[in-house]
């Protein structure tokens, strides 16, 4: 992302040079469209400008279109000094110029490659699907989730760790949750990823898209109890697994007044814009 | 026993008036940070060499949070970041004034308001021409690192790889039981056990003392107390914002304010990395690089690391 920035910028510059010499040839003209009268032959004819061309900018709209800030980058309700935040961003933005990190959310399938002493060829690669993204700052990790040899391996990745070679997204999508945990519970078919997958072609306008799936679940007990509002889990079909009576059980667990708790209301949104135009700014000076 | 004579009722003063009080002492703080930063109105005093078995000030900084860190050999560690803020030294104690063996240095931390201290506060502060500070501490120096009053301190006048001792107030837990406070393993939770989970149990031998001993570990006021931390390694100085980053934890709660000082332990000794003596001024060495980084740290503009 960082890379593909860059090269755009210049891009972008680079038009903007081209669109700025051609409207300097045309500041000295005059726009207005004079029709050569026939009587006047002493003068010549007036220049009439040719129309203006249309720059349609595709790939700057490609860069903007889709504006995601990594969750990470947005700071937790603290009372800390902004100061800590503002360091860490930054050491988080050079590490970024360095490992490209792409945009993935919890659902989508990834590659990761790290260096490991221990390993064959020192470079241990491992495919799995996000099932979770967590941590605040540089201590950022993501949890890759497969199955190999019939045998569930979850690993937790720290983002920053300088260990990290390569991250790719094999295939880009977005789950009903963002914690997918009940993976654990649900048939190993929903976490199997073939080691040798091809990068899914993705193109980079448009809305990333949304999987739907309702994941069927293994017979009870499940490590959590998935069913609790707490979990507020979209991505289970309840229906297969239990009967309506115990779906009403599980709702006395609800807690509906803490939407309307106004102290535990935490609006990021300025916060978002401002840290993303940072962002931006600093990846691609 | 004694009476508070000057209080600050802000009822006293209209608005506007109010608001010039903020404005001016703002301005003031400001002028006087600056005065002490030009070193040719005040004549600094006589700098002398670093000679075995000396030992210099240490700072007042401002506990920021923690944030993860890497060696290059791929190791995790965390660390504490701490910020030097208007860190000034504000009365020097020769020898003879101060306990006949060593001369300390009082040094005053983090700026606050004038108006909620006492008068007998502020006279030593105007005294050092130096804004009031929330925190002051003294630090015992051997005589060639006596500092002259007024005089800022930087947090580049610690190193990377330089080992330090932090002291702070432990966050404050309140009045708590003997499990907490000390660590007693208190009783079961069931097979028959009658209103007694958490208790301390025996307090003492038997009919031979026949009492409790004094200092007998009971149930109390945990916390708030000053704690030390010591041999913390110093991996990185960032001099642009005043940070120290220090291996591990501190004592303390987000935005203390605590004290720094080279470390007591004989095997950490600073020798090799001759730090600034007395301490760092910037007229010296001014041009010291934003972030200076310990050798076996790893540094984010550098590629990714490929262990071999």
């Amino acid at each position: 992302m960082a890379a593909c920035s860059r090269r755009l910028d210049k891009f972008i510059v680079s038009l903007r040079l081209l669109r700025n010499l051609q409207l300097q040839n045309e500041r000295f003209l005059s726009t207005s469209v004079c029709r050569w009268a026939p009587g006047n032959d002493s003068e010549p004819p007036k220049f009439i400008p040719p129309s203006k061309p249309v720059i349609i900018d595709k790939t700057q709209a490609v860069a903007t279109l889709r504006k995601f800030l990594s969750p990470e980058f947005i700071p937790p309700r603290q009372r800390t000094n902004p100061l800590k935040f503002s360091m860490e961003r930054k050491d988080m933005i050079r590490r970024r110029k360095i490992l490209n990190v792409p945009e993935f959310y919890p659902g989508s399938i990834l590659a990761v490659s790290m260096a490991d002493p221990n390993a064959t060829g020192k470079i241990n690669r491992f495919v799995g699907i996000c099932i979770q993204r967590g941590g605040k700052g540089l201590g950022a990790t993501f949890v890759l989730r497969n199955i190999i040899n019939q045998q569930g391996v979850e690993i937790c990745y720290e983002l920053y760790n300088p260990r990290i070679q390569k991250i790719e997204v094999l295939k880009l999508e977005k789950r009903l949750d963002d914690n997918l945990m009940y993976l654990r519970d649900a048939l190993p078919e929903y976490s199997t990823v073939d080691p040798d997958m091809k990068p899914v072609p993705f193109p980079p306008t448009g809305e990333v898209p949304l999987n739907e799936l309702k994941v069927k679940m293994r017979p009870k007990p499940w490590s959590k109890r998935w069913e609790r509002p707490k979990f507020n889990i979209q991505g289970i079909h309840f229906d297969l697994c239990l009967v309506p009576k115990q779906m009403e059980h599980a709702q006395k667990w609800a807690q509906p007044w803490q939407e309307y708790d106004m102290l535990k209301e935490y609006d990021t949104s300025k916060l978002e814009q401002q840290i993303l135009s940072e962002v931006q700014q600093e990846m691609s000076k | 026993n004694c009476i508070k004579t000057t209080t600050w009722f802000e009822e006293h003063l209209t608005e506007d008036n109010q608001e010039y009080m903020r404005k001016t002492m703002a301005e003031e703080y400001r002028r006087q940070t600056a005065e002490k930063l030009n070193p040719l109105k005040d004549e600094p005093w006589q700098r002398h060499e670093w000679t075995e078995g000396s030992r210099r000030v240490g700072l007042v900084a401002v506990k920021l949070g923690m944030a993860p860190i890497w060696t290059k050999t791929g190791e995790k560690h965390a660390v504490t970041m701490l910020q030097v803020q208007d860190c000034h030294v504000i009365k020097c104690l020769p020898r003879e004034e101060y306990d006949g063996h060593t001369a300390a240095l009082v040094v005053g931390g983090k700026n606050v308001s004038p108006f909620h201290r006492s008068e007998h506060y502020m006279e030593m502060f105007r005294n050092a021409g130096v804004p009031p500070k929330q925190k002051i501490t003294t630090f015992k120096v051997s005589d060639n690192a006596i500092i002259k009053p007024g005089t800022p301190l930087y947090a580049a006048h610690f190193r990377p790889g330089q080992y330090v001792d932090v002291t702070a107030k432990s966050i404050g837990k309140g009045f708590q039981g003997v499990m907490k406070r000390w660590g007693f393993k208190g009783q079961p939770a069931s097979h028959g056990q009658t209103k007694t989970h958490r208790r301390p149990g025996a307090s003492g031998p038997g009919g031979d003392p026949a009492k409790v001993f004094k200092g007998k570990k009971m149930p109390g006021r945990m916390g708030n107390i000053y704690v030390t931390a010591f041999g913390l390694k110093i991996w990185r100085v960032n001099t642009k914002y005043n940070v120290l980053y220090v291996n591990g934890s501190v004592p303390g709660h987000r935005n203390c304010v605590l004290k720094i000082r080279d470390t007591v332990l004989p095997t950490r000794g600073s020798t090799l990395l001759s730090p600034p003596f007395p301490t760092y001024f910037t007229e010296d060495e001014g041009d010291l690089a934003e972030d200076l980084y310990d050798d076996d740290l790893f540094i984010h503009t550098e590629p990714s690391l490929t262990l071999t």
